[in-house]
């Protein structure tokens, strides 16, 4: 059978699994597991799976999720998440979405203190959802925020993603980080713009918050400053720990949650209980996050190996089109593959492929890493396999499905595909910055 | 018969190019067509440290891997992969591999973490690797109070013994590392793919040639493939290996040299080159730590002495 | 039989919360290990080598063995469109349907887990680090065990199908 229909078979399957409500984690294993005892055999079909799936548990970086998570919890549950959103309210005034505004700007500060994708969705998921859809945002448009502005943790350097890029195409790490950061401030202005964009015209999805104080001058409102002051602490200490060389990005999020602890005792809102009851929570979400993780990179190795990779080569050989649409073409390879694939097999299966063209075609390989991550941020969001929206589910407030959630990010995709392009025709974006150092 | 190897490089990697554009050709041409290899990177099938069980398994048919990986299955693996300051070239050790006895340990190793299903048609490293340094350590009582990454074992073991504290941050965190200075010094990879990565961008003062590590490699087959291979085409991929590994130490041993020299010559960075007393002050220290990991177990031990066998033979203990 | 079934049920569901909230004990302990290591090195300038592969430990323990509590609060993250668009009768077939098929899968991969957890019994495989721990024996066994406490707990939601005796299944199977 050709890789086309197997391909096919795949996306099919896991499309029907889904569909039929089997958990995430569940589809991915069981296609992964039939694919691989069809294609290899009992013997080597179980061991190709067991070996990746059992790699999960070795991968260091992932513990920065549930200290994420502990620290959201924590700061949600002694008060602190919903009077930083009171001060947001007031600060912002009468301005309309300002609130949802200013999420996206946190979401490009936490972003610079996390270097995977999942701990900040997660974290934001927690304190910022709620508060938003509290002071009357409306759902679509703060659920799409959340999973879009919290994706950029892995396109604002430091992240994960471009270190495992740069690696395996051996492109210079610090090109990538100098390279990926403007887009990402890009991305996130598209965001805030398309936000201010659709407050506009339609007021109902972003009320104002109508208390007295926000009808105040600017320098009245500056007192409410207060319910930032702590978090602004804490999220200070922790990027503070991770520029001054004191932690690593993993170690500092272990910090943080420390001091969410130190800052909810400074409330005098710490107690046992309290505390107790934020790990519980921490355990359910993380429990249920590792099963989808634990599936979907159960197919990493078997496409792969079923030729995966070859398929690849072959549709590029044949392509006889000007430079830039092979690299076009690329984008849409890296899109489709998104749909099913794990990042990290993403990448095994099309850097070794398309690094070695990039460069042939005369193309910078730190531009092509950018665009790249870029891609990433659309596989993120898009379903059927969506890890950020599987994320945000994890912690969403009940009532919200994943079909609410995915519908809510479809427009925020399309601004990704917007940055995206913008890069892929105005390599300037992204290599202006690296060529400063030059 | 196309045979899919998986090795431990990167997909980007100087080595594998090279190997795919200059030796994977080669291979066909050996055998006539009967023999082609295909090389999959680092982990895209199976984790590296998975590599033996999944040829015996048949998920592979071979590997092409780092054996340092494997330190964990069995001891022995440690002082077969990276001898940590032991061989000056990687043609020394290549030569103890392929003459010396180092295969035989290398099988005797791998029917001892698998059930006799890999062959271990050859071993070698093909370069010695820098070490990144955020600050100046040109002598060997620099090494003291320094912050190393160097998460395997015996290599954590020399450092300390040389005075260093030897950490063991994950690599996805060593760039962050060494660029804040968490770390003082980082055991990572040749000058070339260093100097690809970035890596002297936040370490701008390598130790080139390096003073530790020189990761030795393997080359397996799946027992029943090899066996269905005639001898002719048995002997053909042996030879076909060691040639290749030969010739790709001496590319990058000049790639890694102009680039150290172009680095020599300009601002940024300073590449330090140890005299000779300071590498012998280490390679001292590291012996009595390789004898201290030997004991292990008896394969390790037997790995150490065949070792030390061929480095007396060779003159390595001349003095 | 049916009290029988009931009562494992029961035991089971006990069994995995207790687990379940146990696990954020070993987070917390994962998180002070993290930050411990932070003040020995930049602190004292004595860097461990244990913290890694400990926290690492400990955190991967938390998520494995958490999955029976997760099971039993309904947790796993699941599509539920088609709740909307079949018959409350069919959409509790299709419930069943999908626990079944979750208990196969991970039937499937415990089978695939088995021989290599086996083998590390046999022949014990360490990180081959300075620590040199025996995490990656641990993490084989680990993995194994929390598939089967997976099947348990599976086993104890689809008794509570049959008896409809379950609670609130508002966030998956
Ligand atoms: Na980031
Ligand atoms: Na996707």
């Amino acid at each position: 059978m050709g890789i086309e229909l197997i391909t096919l078979l795949i996306v099919a399957s896991l499309l029907g699994l889904m569909a039929l409500g089997v958990p995430l984690g569940i589809t991915t294993l069981t296609v992964s597991l039939a694919t691989a005892i069809l294609y290899f055999g009992t013997r080597a079909g179980f061991f190709i799976v067991a070996a990746n799936v059992g790699e999960v548990l070795h991968k260091y970086e992932l513990i920065a999720v549930p200290f994420f998570v502990f620290m959201a919890n924590v700061l949600e549950r002694s008060g602190i998440a919903r009077s930083l959103f009171d001060s947001m309210a007031i600060m912002g005034g009468r301005f309309r979405g300002s609130v949802a505004v200013q999420t996206c700007v946190v979401a490009v500060v936490l972003a610079a203190m996390s270097g995977i994708m999942g701990g900040e969705i997660v974290m934001l998921g927690l304190i910022a959802l709620p508060q938003m859809l509290r002071l009357g945002y409306d759902r679509k448009l703060s659920i799409g925020i959340i999973c879009a502005a919290g994706a950029l943790a892995t396109l604002i350097p430091p992240s994960v993603v471009l270190i495992v890029y740069g690696l395996a195409a051996q492109v210079s790490i610090t090109k990538l980080f100098a390279a990926s950061a403007l887009p990402g401030l890009m991305l996130a202005s598209l965001f805030i713009a398309y936000i201010l964009v659709r407050v506009r015209l339609n007021p109902g999805l972003a009320p104002i918050f109508d208390i007295p104080e926000t009808g105040l001058p600017l320098f009245r409102r500056m007192k409410f400053l207060k319910g930032v002051i702590l978090p602004g602490l804490l999220i200070g200490a922790v990027l503070g720990v991770i520029y001054s060389g004191i932690a690593t990005v993993t170690e500092a999020a272990a910090i943080g949650a420390v001091g969410a602890l130190v800052v909810a005792a400074a409330r005098k809102e710490l107690t046992w209980v309290m505390a107790r009851d934020a790990m519980r929570q921490t355990v359910l979400t993380v429990g249920s996050i590792i099963w989808l993780v634990l599936g979907a990179v159960s197919l990493i190795g078997i496409y792969n190996r079923i030729g995966g990779g070859e398929f690849l080569r072959g549709t590029l050989n044949a392509l006889d089109i000007a430079p830039i649409l092979v690299i076009v073409v690329m984008m849409l390879i890296v899109m489709v593959l998104g749909t099913f694939l794990e990042w990290i097999a993403i990448i095994f299966i099309t850097v070794p492929i398309f690094a070695p063209v990039v460069v042939d075609l005369g193309f910078d390989p730190v531009w092509f890493g950018v665009l790249f991550a870029m891609n990433i941020q659309i596989y993120y969001l898009s379903p059927p396999f969506g890890p950020a929206c599987f994320f945000l589910k994890s912690v969403a407030p009940k009532g919200i499905e994943l079909q609410e959630i995915f519908a809510a990010v479809l427009p925020f995709i399309a601004l990704q595909a917007v940055g995206l392009f913008l890069v892929l025709f105005f390599p300037e974006i992204a290599l202006w910055l690296p060529g400063l150092f030059e | 018969e196309i045979f899919t190897i998986q090795t431990s490089f990167n997909a980007g990697d100087f080595s594998t190019q090279y190997l795919t554009e200059t030796w994977l050709p080669k291979i066909a041409e050996m055998t006539e067509g009967r023999v082609e290899i295909q090389l999959t990177p680092n982990g895209s099938v199976v984790p590296a440290r998975e590599t033996p069980d999944a040829v015996a398994a048949g998920v592979l048919d071979g590997d092409f891997t780092s054996v340092n990986y494997f330190a964990g299955l069995e001891p022995a693996y440690a002082i077969m992969g990276d001898l940590i300051s032991g061989y000056d070239t990687p043609e020394q050790m290549l030569a103890f591999c392929k003459d010396g006895g180092g295969e035989a340990v290398m099988q005797k190793a791998a029917d001892a973490v698998t059930g006799g299903e890999v062959h271990v048609i050859a071993c070698g490293p093909y370069s010695r690797e820098a070490l990144p340094a955020r600050v100046p350590i040109r002598t060997f009582e620099d090494l003291a109070g320094k912050k190393i990454r160097s998460p395997e074992g015996l290599a954590a073991a020399v450092f300390k013994a040389a005075g260093a504290s030897p950490l063991s941050i994950p690599f996805s965190e060593v760039y962050g590392a060494l660029e804040k200075g968490i770390v003082d010094a980082a055991d990572a990879s040749a000058y070339v793919n260093n100097d690809a990565t970035g890596l002297h961008d936040v370490a701008p003062y390598p130790l080139y040639p390096g003073i530790h590590s020189m990761p030795s490699m393997q080359f397996t087959l799946n027992t029943e493939k090899w066996d269905s291979l005639s001898e002719a085409d048995q002997t053909a991929l042996r030879d076909w290996w060691y040639e290749a590994m030969f010739a790709m130490a001496a590319e990058v041993t000049k790639k890694d040299t102009e680039l150290a020299a172009r680095d020599t010559a300009g601002e940024k960075i300073e590449v330090i080159d140890w005299a000779q007393a300071d590498r012998d002050k280490l390679r001292k220290v590291a012996r009595q730590q390789w004898e201290d990991y030997a004991r292990k177990s008896d394969l390790a031990k037997e790995a150490l002495d065949a070792h030390i066998a061929y480095m007396t033979e060779i003159g390595l203990f001349g003095n | 039989m049916k009290r029988l079934l009931a009562g494992y049920a029961a035991s089971m569901n006990r069994i995995s919360v207790f687990i379940g909230q146990s696990c954020s004990m070993l987070l917390f302990a994962c998180i002070l290990v993290s930050a411990f290591e932070v003040v020995m090195r930049y602190g004292f300038d004595r860097p461990t080598v244990w913290s890694t592969e400990l926290a690492m430990t400990l955190c991967a323990s938390a998520w494995v063995l958490s999955v029976g509590y997760v099971t039993e609060r309904h947790r796993h993250i699941s599509i539920t469109m088609i709740e909307m668009l079949v018959s409350p009768k069919l959409w509790r077939v299709l419930r069943l349907i999908q626990m079944l098929i979750a208990t196969g899968a991970v039937l499937v991969l415990t089978m695939a887990l088995w021989g290599p957890a086996m083998k590390v019994l046999r022949r014990i495989e360490t990180s081959g680090t300075a620590l040199n721990s025996i995490q990656p024996s641990y993490f084989k066994l680990l993995l194994t065990a929390g598939c089967i406490l997976y099947i348990l707990q599976l086993a104890a939601n689809i008794i509570h199908w049959a008896q409809d005796s379950e609670g609130d299944v508002a966030g998956g199977h």
